[in-house]
């Protein structure tokens, strides 16, 4: 298993599971049914998730085919620019989906300004992923190459799209830029473990007075600090690639990124919060909620350590 | 600004050229997860208190919050024994550093902070909570700013220094 077959592997899920989404988020409205809504937002999620190593597994696949002839690096660049730009609108669609689902459990339907945005920007994220989708395809599909110049869309679009090495440069040309950048990261990371953490370490019977449906209100400023680190944690990837994507403990780091987030939403969706959401002051929670919650801290802060490993670890996968 | 020579003879001790040095996972980057693990657990409760503080899940009650303290004392433990042995790696790095002098100001306002916050909210546990709360908001805003602080001050360790070690330019 190497990067290419990684990419290959995780590229088809952003594009094809937002469509999905959006084709269910549709029918949700159309028919206001509650449950479909609620699946297609988690649909939008998981693709916001997936989406990350599909990215990140893309400059590893780009290293490994540039070496081959016969490959444009022109049409690498051009998809590279056009995932660059598709991305941010995926994770954009992903947190206003968390934001929905949240508001489904607290207003018992979410805001009518947020289902207009979702619905805006997870159909622009279908067409840009679909454009990504196009660009990636014509690296290596020489049939699908069209003979003359795209159309007034695509020549549109490009204008938006950043040019991959443009936007590198940006993030590593001020160290002042990339030490704010990982000052963000820490705030984020004291965040997540003061809340998430806690309700974690709270289920699993540390300092149990505190009613766990409580605790749970501090989670959104959990899950902001989560976005915080998304947003920084991929500039910071922009800015150096091929620094990260050659790292073992950064390679590690973003699958337990994708296993801690997967319990955190099996611990909500499984019904192992709504088992303890209502236990008052020193009840224990049953297992099932605090086997998920172990599972989660322990991988929360893996991490850390991971990410702390990923400067001594540099080219500790072969270039 | 000349650099003491007893940072060097302190960076060529057996031990502080091991943890400089040493290839091993245990060397120098154990100590900094330590260092990180800490924070989480000092700073991280203790955000989430002045949150609740300051009006964030006003549902929680407050007097339970007290166990949090054993955990935020634990990683204050943790950071003061990993900190020694960081500031022991590159005594010459940390020392010629103001920027580390901030932070070790800061690292004292802020538990200074806690402290306070422990005995005027949790300590004194006859009080209705709206007079804690209303002591307690100064306090609270001042923590956030403190570890805020902090962490910034540490970060930017890594951006200001004017030697690695003794002699040797960052």
């Amino acid at each position: 298993m190497d990067f290419p077959h990684l990419h290959l592997l995780l590229n088809h899920f952003p594009i094809i599971g937002t469509m999905l989404g959006v084709g269910l988020f549709l029918t949700s409205i159309v028919v206001k049914n509650r449950d479909l809504q609620i699946s297609s937002l988690v649909v939008f999620v998981a693709m916001a998730l997936l989406t990350i190593p599909a990215f990140i597994t893309g400059v590893g696949a780009q290293e490994k085919i540039v070496a081959d002839g016969g490959i444009s690096n022109e049409l690498i660049q051009r998809h590279e620019g056009s995932a660059e730009l598709s991305v941010w609108f995926m994770e954009i669609t992903g947190a206003l989906a968390v934001i929905a689902l949240w508001q489904f459990v607290r207003r018992r339907t979410p805001a009518r300004s947020n289902t207009f945005a979702i619905l805006i920007f997870s159909v622009l994220t279908v067409g840009l992923m679909a454009r990504t989708g196009n660009t990636g395809g014509e690296i290596r599909h020489l049939e699908i190459r069209s003979a003359e110049e795209g159309t007034i869309a695509d020549s549109a679009l490009s204008y938006f799209e950043p040019s991959p090495a443009k936007f590198t440069r940006l993030m590593i040309i001020n160290k002042w830029w990339w030490a704010f950048m990982m000052d963000m990261h820490f705030i984020g990371l004291v965040l997540l473990i003061g809340t998430i953490g806690m309700l974690n370490l709270r289920v699993l019977g540390f300092a149990k007075q505190v009613p766990i449906g409580a605790l749970n209100r501090l989670v959104p400023w959990g899950l902001a600090g989560f976005g915080l680190n998304v947003v920084t944690g991929m500039l910071a990837f922009i800015g150096m690639p091929t620094f990260y994507s050659h790292d073992i403990a950064f390679v590690l780091k973003i699958a337990a990124i994708v296993l801690a987030v997967t319990g955190m939403g099996l611990f909500y969706l499984t019904g192992a919060f709504r088992d303890c959401e209502g236990l008052g002051s020193g009840k224990d929670a049953p297992l099932r909620a605090r086997i998920i919650a172990g599972t989660t801290l322990v991988l929360w802060f893996a991490i850390i350590v991971l990410g702390r490993y990923i400067q001594p670890l540099q080219d500790s996968i072969a270039r | 600004m000349t650099v003491p020579l007893f940072l060097n003879a302190l960076e060529r001790t057996g031990l502080s050229t091991w943890l400089r040095e040493s290839e091993s996972v245990f060397g120098f980057y154990f100590i900094l997860v330590f260092h990180t693990i800490g924070l989480a657990l000092v700073v991280g409760p203790n955000a989430a208190i002045d949150l609740r503080i300051l009006g964030v899940a006003a549902e929680i009650p407050l007097p339970p919050l007290r166990n949090w303290f054993t955990l935020m004392w634990l990683g204050l433990g943790i950071n003061i024994v990993s900190g020694v042995f960081l500031v022991l790696a590159y005594p010459s790095k940390a020392f010629t550093n103001p920027d580390f002098y901030l932070k070790l100001a800061l690292v004292g306002f802020a538990i200074w902070n806690l402290r306070r916050m422990k005995q005027q909210l949790f300590d004194d546990s006859d009080q209705a909570e709206a007079a804690t709360l209303a002591r307690g908001r100064r306090l609270a805003v001042w923590s956030l700013i403190l570890w805020g602080g902090v962490i910034t001050a540490g970060r930017l360790l890594a951006y200001t220094c004017s030697y690695l070690v003794y002699g040797v330019p960052c």
